[in-house]
């Protein structure tokens, strides 16, 4: 298990090298260089070149990427251009808000997801299953924003329940807040997420009950509900873990533009003011951040599923 | 000919499943309507500041934005800019994923090797973050919209045709073009990808539904498509800030934004059904297929 361990940790290494070196290169991308890019167009020559030194642009391109890496390997990305604030800090103040989005969220979508699969499985081809399967197209077909607006126009315009901007309120501070708050952020991403888990959950329930165990079971004269949840349930939920592992890039994705339609303090609404003002450093910082949780969320799967399955071999 | 008769087939056997002929009808509608804005005579510029932000009318089916211009108008044209950047997004995206498919699934080896760890950093970064970086590059526009979302299309076509030249590579008509002195840039363009073809169909249709989410994603964060050129996204972003005077300005182009986005999925997922069985014509568009 070690081994399996330590080498999917050496195999991470390419993946983020390649990402930390494609986001660097970024900044060589900008048309008429990223310092003119972010003091505008009426900066002169001599302030450019000023904040070219300030930034270390004046040296080889290797030694600047070198000097990058080495600070990003330290959490050091450079003081964001727009707020003069280190990069670091103002990502470590949005990730617990992005955290605690991303939680319930993902509570929420296992807690519709897993039963909307669980019932169309049992009947495939029947009316339930129809409606769930098709529950679950929508969920995925609505764009996130719309569906966030369209929250917004029902809780917040209409009926006044909830507000329609969110803030962030830790759960352990003030948990009734935090929920009123996180409400419909987290039913916009869950329900999106819940619709690819329910598709993906239902297709490997329908695989699994094709298996001999099931007719076994089914010959001993267990009943249909047991046999669905003590045994078809566990074993489809092996390749559903990976599934999910696969997801996590869309949620992420997800979790940005939903941030934006409720004004969240998170790290996608930082990441996308961070866009709009030029600030590179900032954005840098933002989408290394995002693989590097990304690789190690994966990895955590990874060492998980071995785990779990003891068919894998590691 | 040949060709136009193989289309015809499929369209006629698309044409049996309800699903799919819907999701054709709606788009040949949406298509045509953005080709013809401007001869049917929809301007989607025309202010007209004391009919501001109305509900839908006998002069304004969809109701009127803050500045009084046709909401009907502005989404036909809305429609012709998601259509467009996701055309255009969808051939950067198979012009480059295509060929590194190509190279990768055929020549194996290092090549394979370079392309396949590049491809999955691409994979690991979400699409609309990768589009997101390239925007902060390229800076806000039409062009760099199209690019951005191209390039995040690109491991999916990569990934497709590199498993389908896997399957194809080791095919008795394939040695035999490499055995008759072949080059392999001919085998690969004359041999392995015209068999290809039917997986890089379904990806170009499903992966035209995802880019024109991914445009309208973000013109609604405000970094894609600049107004005044009317697009879906910013229609939204713009009509979240109406919802108390006027509701249908955010209802309206959600619902064809929606509407488009499970047309090409359905249609994507109906054609990957017709094309993996020809003669099958019976069989049902499967929802499993869709989850690759």
């Amino acid at each position: 298990m070690i081994s399996f361990v330590l080498r999917r940790l050496v195999q991470m290494i390419p993946v983020i090298l390649i990402g930390s070196l494609l986001i660097w290169a970024m900044l060589l991308g900008v048309p008429g260089g990223p310092v003119a890019a972010m003091l505008g167009e009426n900066a002169s020559a001599e302030q450019i070149l000023a904040k070219e030194i300030e930034l270390g642009l004046d040296q080889p391109i290797l030694i600047q990427y070198f000097h990058w890496l080495m600070g990003a390997l330290r959490g050091d990305f450079g003081l964001s251009v727009y707020s003069k604030v280190p990069v670091m800090e103002l990502i470590l103040g949005r990730l617990p808000a992005t955290a605690q989005l991303a939680f319930v969220a993902m509570t929420l979508s296992v807690l519709i997801g897993i039963p909307i699969a669980v019932l169309s499985a049992m009947n495939p081809g029947s009316k339930v299953d129809r409606i769930l399967s098709g529950w679950s197209a929508l969920a995925l077909g609505i764009p996130t924003f719309w569906m966030g607006i369209l929250l917004i126009l029902l809780f917040a315009v209409n009926l006044r329940w909830l507000p329609s901007a969110s803030q962030f309120i830790p759960i352990w501070v003030d948990p009734i807040g935090a929920l009123r708050s996180l409400a419909m952020p987290a039913v916009t991403l869950g329900l999106y997420v819940s619709g690819v888990l329910a598709r993906f959950l239902r297709a490997s329930l329908i695989t699994e009950m094709r298996s001999d165990y099931v007719r076994t079971a089914r010959s001993k004269g267990l009943p249909e509900s047991r046999i669905m949840l003590g045994h078809i349930l566990p074993n489809a939920l092996l390749p559903f873990i990976t599934i999910v592992a696969l997801m996590l890039a869309g949620f992420l994705g997800g979790a940005v533009v939903t941030e934006s339609v409720f004004t969240y303090p998170g790290i996608g609404r930082l990441l996308v003011s961070a866009i709009e003002t030029r600030d590179y450093p900032l954005v840098q910082g933002c989408i290394m951040i995002i693989l590097v949780l990304f690789v190690v969320v994966n990895l955590l799967v990874d060492i998980l599923y071995a785990y779990i399955d003891p068919r894998i071999e590691y | 000919m040949k060709r136009l008769h193989f289309m015809m087939r499929n369209i006629a056997a698309l044409m049996g499943y309800r699903g799919p002929a819907l999701a054709l009808i709606f788009l040949t509608i949406v298509v045509l309507l953005a080709i013809f804005a401007d001869v049917l005579g929809f301007d989607p510029f025309k202010q007209d500041i004391i009919h501001a932000l109305e509900g839908p009318s006998a002069k304004h089916w969809f109701g009127t934005d803050e500045l009084g211009r046709d909401m009907l108008a502005r989404v036909i044209h809305g429609a012709r800019t998601s259509l467009v950047t996701a055309g255009g997004a969808v051939t950067i995206a198979a012009v480059i994923g295509v060929p590194l498919g190509l190279i990768a699934g055929f020549f194996g080896g290092w090549r394979d090797g370079v392309i396949m760890r590049v491809i999955d950093v691409m994979m690991a970064l979400p699409g609309i973050l990768f589009a997101m970086a390239l925007i902060a590059v390229l800076g806000r526009g039409q062009i760099a919209a199209l690019v951005a979302v191209g390039i995040s299309g690109v491991p999916t076509f990569a990934r497709i045709v590199r498993a389908q030249v896997l399957t194809l590579r080791k095919r008795d008509y394939v040695t035999a073009v490499e055995s008759f002195g072949g080059s392999s840039t001919y085998n690969m363009f004359n041999t392995v990808l015209p068999n290809s073809w039917p997986p890089i169909l379904v990806q170009i249709v499903v992966l035209s539904s995802v880019a024109i989410l991914l445009e309208a994603s973000l013109a609604f964060l405000g970094i894609g498509v600049p107004p005044p050129q009317p697009s879906w996204g910013e229609m939204l972003r713009a009509g979240k800030s109406f919802l108390h005077d006027s509701p249908t300005y955010a209802i309206v182009p959600g619902v064809v934004l929606t509407l488009t986005i499970l047309s090409f999925d359905t249609l994507g997922r109906g054609l990957q059904t017709v094309l993996e069985n020809p003669r099958r014509s019976s069989a049902k568009p499967t929802t499993e297929g869709a989850a690759s």
